[in-house]
């Protein structure tokens, strides 16, 4: 898997820590020297992989991050994003800032992502971070030629919020730009705010009859259950039909480990699926 | 006893107006489903596969959502006829009690906290939320026989707290808010039957106990000396009936969410209509309630792009609720002359000045403290040298602004509490830090994303326009305590359900103003902290000059205008000073946090009595109470935080419930 293969080699190089989760795993995929993530409980539940070396200090939730716990943590570098924009100055009294946006309206978080792998890889003198995105782009390439022998059916990732709503991500979100990459038509095509649409009425689903439903976790413990009840639910053609796929959990607004991370699930659940 | 608990008596003919009316609305409503079914918008894809799937629309959305809209709003309705019945109190619903409140916190715990709870039905932790706020409720005003006023009051001071809790669990789950926004708001939309096949046997459940209640109710109308005397357990009747009454909303709120108000509208309008028996108003409330839902959710869809909700509906009809409030005043009496219970003091003191002094001297100890002594992961560290410089850029600006906001809003607290004569008024009680809310949520929509200076701007505008327009409506009374505090909760659930609006998007505004309403300091930088001075000098100095008002408004205006006061231009100076404070104070710690109910008590407590003292005892204690809990807040759960407005509010809140619960003692 993408984020594994160097995590068993001790970290070094200077210290760095980042309030933006994007970052957070980018950092920890190329195996640079973290001691410090926000909010990092809910991170091991959503993002999963790269794992969180023990020694990582928590900040406390990201919108209201604990900037007295980043100082004690003694971090080199602090890696920012546009997210946390507003606290840019306060991070900077406590060490040297470099911002890398990845979600900005309208642009491609593929492509920033790959700017922002490489930037902190020549900045942080590590190598994995170039060798990363070569890694993703044969794994991607490898993966286009498995799931173009598939029945070239549209995709459609979505998270539930509840069992009566979910949210659906567009071409311009990462899981859009994933499918792509991978030759598999996004379902969705109708306009979004900021990468998703969200609350979405489980209605809609009916207008997309041919589409595969990849569900990716985590989403509230009932609501799978309900959605098993719901009449309306396992009269869509895509249910019908054995069409629904639930993955791991991926974070959505994730960086390369989770395009990979996607990817590899996608790939994995799809071809079993075919396969029988 | 107020209209609403007239004698019963059967007015035929008025019956037979409400049967044509009924007719009329039936038919409107039939009109409003035709009119949505056949603008349904068409699916997609192949003839054959589109038919099916929109058949399936038709008869698994759209049809259950009618018919659960109708089934939610008849066991509101219901819910709310009873409570007002029972309680013989016109402004009782499950959202003015904070039953709908305690029902969604029961719900949140659940969904963010502990997922284990979610293997019981939804509806039974609603219920127990429910009731439990419920309960709190009745047991503040117990000893005031249930006075409207103080239920009223208690309902939205455990409203608040629940709030707070709510809040700061759904920011401490981060990305779990999604479904809790949607279903804190009141989404309808189904896709199978299963909402509307779990309500109807309550429904019917509850229609039957009520018809079996009717005659214990319709004694219970009569007042409870004559209830006994013809053989009415009163307590069981009037138990069984909340029971019932809660199950009924808490049955509504798991499956749809918080629908607000509606359960105050329904039996209201059903007594307009002239609806005047037991039977007739909660027949009435129920077919009212009904017709309301089903329209607003179907008014929802229609006017939605595609399809999708404008709006979630239970957002929609809380909109109602403020304006109804305040309808209804003029209708309510208490059943008590209500002398709200002030705090006294516990000993006058002798020589105030040394009392500041030593004040000053406590406050100077907090703010040191905070500076010097904060968390890491060795445990409480004192900081001294190097590291207390490093760390005083992150420390000073927050305490700085938490001081200065509490200051602010102890001082507002003040003055409305001298300008009315009611010892409960406050920004918070009255409503008008959250108005300063809706200014800054109208702000959001027009601007996207204002700067804190529009922000700011906004919020001043929002509160003043609110408390200025409660002053208005309520100088007609002479400031009388009810109505200025029912008046208050009017704005703040008005104020409360715009924010909600925003709320319900769950987009990037909805965060901004999540993070307003938690109030946290933590982003406080420099800016905050010059405009938390600034504004606290610049609107305090003024007071100086207006000792003489402080100290013979709360005389009462005739009393004032005998010792030649220009009232009403010395009042409006004041509400509009007090609203500048609420607003620049709230726009630090948010609308919760109960600073300016409390601050000024404490003063009084201490024994400062003239205006001048008591002003400055406020000031200090504010701002010594708000750095005190602003260096609590980033030390209880390190390294994560609690916003200070939410924490200021957890710790307040209970103070402000026992201050209702005590018998009346002197007054300001």
């Amino acid at each position: 898997m993408l984020a594994l293969p160097c995590a068993a080699r001790a970290a070094a190089g200077p210290t760095v820590a980042t309030l933006d989760w994007a970052l957070l795993e980018t950092l920890l995929a190329m195996n640079a020297n973290v001691v410090a993530g926000a909010e990092l409980r809910q991170f091991i539940d959503v993002a999963v992989e790269p794992t969180v070396p023990a020694g990582v200090t928590d900040l406390g939730l990201r919108g209201i991050p604990n900037f007295e716990a980043l100082y004690h943590a003694r971090p080199d570098l602090i890696f920012n994003s546009n997210f946390y924009l507003a606290n840019e100055a306060r991070l900077s009294r406590i060490a040297p800032v470099e911002t890398h946006s990845i979600y900005l309206p309208g642009e491609s978080p593929f492509a920033h992502s790959i700017q922002a792998t490489r930037a902190i890889g020549e900045r942080l003198d590590l190598p994995s971070g170039v060798k990363m995105i070569e890694r993703l782009e044969s794994q991607l390439g490898s993966q286009t030629r498995i799931l173009a022998g598939g029945d070239g059916r549209p995709v459609l990732p979505i998270n539930l919020g509840d069992a009566r709503h979910y949210r659906v991500f567009g071409s311009d979100s990462m899981f859009g730009e994933v499918l792509a990459r991978l030759g598999l038509t996004n379902a969705w095509t109708g306009a979004t705010a900021y990468t998703a649409m969200a609350p979405m009425g489980i209605e809609t689903l009916a207008t997309m009859p041919d589409a595969w439903i990849i569900l990716i976790p985590p989403h509230p413990a009932d609501a799978l259950d309900a959605l098993g009840r719901s009449a309306f639910w396992n009269a869509l053609p895509p249910v019908r039909d054995g069409r629904v796929l639930t993955l791991g959990a991926v974070n959505p607004y994730g960086a390369l480990p989770a395009a990979g991370r996607f990817a590899n699930l996608l790939t994995e659940g799809l071809a079993r699926a075919w396969n029988g | 006893m107020h209209g609403m608990a007239d004698i019963a008596r059967p007015q035929p003919r008025q019956g037979r107006g409400m049967a044509v009316a009924g007719l009329g609305i039936a038919c409107l409503l039939l009109l409003l489903l035709l009119l949505l079914v056949w603008l349904m918008p068409a699916v997609p894809g192949e003839p054959g596969q589109a038919e099916t799937l929109h058949s399936i629309l038709l008869w698994h959305s759209l049809m259950p959502r009618a018919a659960l809209a109708l089934l939610a709003g008849a066991a509101l309705g219901l819910s709310g006829a009873l409570l007002q019945h029972v309680l013989r109190n016109p402004i009782a619903d499950a959202s003015t009690l904070g039953i709908a409140a305690g029902a969604q916190l029961a719900l949140t715990v659940a969904l963010g906290m502990a997922p284990a709870l979610l293997l019981l039905p939804r509806e039974i932790i609603a219920f127990g939320g429910g009731v439990l706020s419920l309960a709190v409720v009745l047991a503040l005003s117990w000893r005031r026989q249930l006075d409207p006023v103080t239920v009223a009051l208690s309902g939205m001071i455990v409203t608040m707290i629940a709030s707070a809790l709510s809040i700061a669990i759904i920011l401490a789950r981060g990305e779990y808010v999604m479904s809790i926004f949607i279903w804190g708001s009141g989404s309808l939309s189904q896709q199978d039957w299963s909402g509307v096949l779990s309500l109807v046997p309550r429904l019917i459940v509850g229609a039957i106990a009520t018809a079996l209640l009717m005659r214990p109710l319709r004694v219970l109308s009569l007042d409870d000396a004559a209830a006994r005397s013809l053989g009415v357990s009163i307590h069981a009747t009037r138990f069984a009936v909340l029971a019932l009454a809660v199950w009924l909303a808490a049955s509504v709120t798991a499956i749809v969410g918080v629908i607000g108000f509606l359960g105050l509208a329904a039996p209201a309008i059903a007594r307009y209509c002239g609806a005047r028996t037991t039977t007739e108003i909660t027949t009435g409330a129920a077919i009212i309630g009904a017709g309301l839902l089903f329209a607003a959710d179907s008014l929802m869809q229609l006017l939605g792009p595609g399809f999708s909700d404008l709006a979630p509906a239970g957002a929609a009809t809380a909109l109602f609720g403020g304006p109804l409030l305040l309808l209804l005043l003029p209708r309510l009496r208490s059943t008590l002359n209500l002398q709200v219970a002030s705090v006294s003091a516990i000993r006058r003191l002798s020589r105030p000045v040394v009392g500041l002094a030593v004040l000053f001297a406590g406050v100077t100890a907090v703010f040191l403290g905070a500076l010097a002594v904060g968390a890491s992961d060795d445990g409480l560290t004192f900081s001294l040298g190097a590291s207390f410089a490093d760390l005083l850029p992150f420390r000073l600006p927050r305490i700085v602004a938490a001081g200065g906001a509490g200051a602010m809003l102890a001082v507002a607290g003040l003055i409305m509490q001298r300008i009315t004569g009611n010892p409960l008024a406050s920004p918070e009680v009255l409503g008008v830090s959250a108005g300063g809310g809706a200014g800054l949520t109208v702000v959001l929509f027009l601007v996207g994303f204002p700067t804190p200076p529009v922000m700011l701007g906004a919020m001043a505008i929002g509160a003043v326009v609110t408390f200025l327009l409660m002053m208005a409506l309520t100088a007609r009374s002479g400031f009388s305590s009810e109505r200025v505090l029912l008046a208050g909760v009017a704005a703040g659930a008005l104020a409360m359900s715009i924010m909600t609006l925003v709320l319900a998007q769950g987009d990037m505004r909805s965060y901004i103003l999540l993070l307003w309403l938690s109030g946290s300091t933590n982003n406080a930088g420099p800016l905050h902290a010059g405009i938390a001075l600034g504004a606290l000098v610049v609107l305090v100095a003024p007071l100086a000059f207006c000792g003489r008002w402080l100290t013979i408004l709360p005389l009462g205006t005739a009393v004032a205008r005998g010792l030649g006061l220009q009232v009403a231009r010395a009042r409006l100076m004041l509400a509009v000073l007090a609203a500048l404070l609420t607003a620049a104070g709230s726009f630090i710690v948010g609308p919760l946090s109960l600073t300016g109910l409390v601050a000024p008590h404490l003063a009084r407590m201490m024994g400062f009595q003239k205006p001048g003292h008591q002003l400055l005892a406020a000031i200090l204690l504010g701002a010594g109470v708000l750095m005190g809990a602003d260096w609590l807040s980033r030390l209880v759960i390190y390294p994560y935080q609690i916003p200070l407005g939410l924490f200021a509010a957890l710790i307040s809140g209970p103070y402000l419930l026992w201050l209702l619960s005590r018998k009346s003692g002197s007054s300001t």
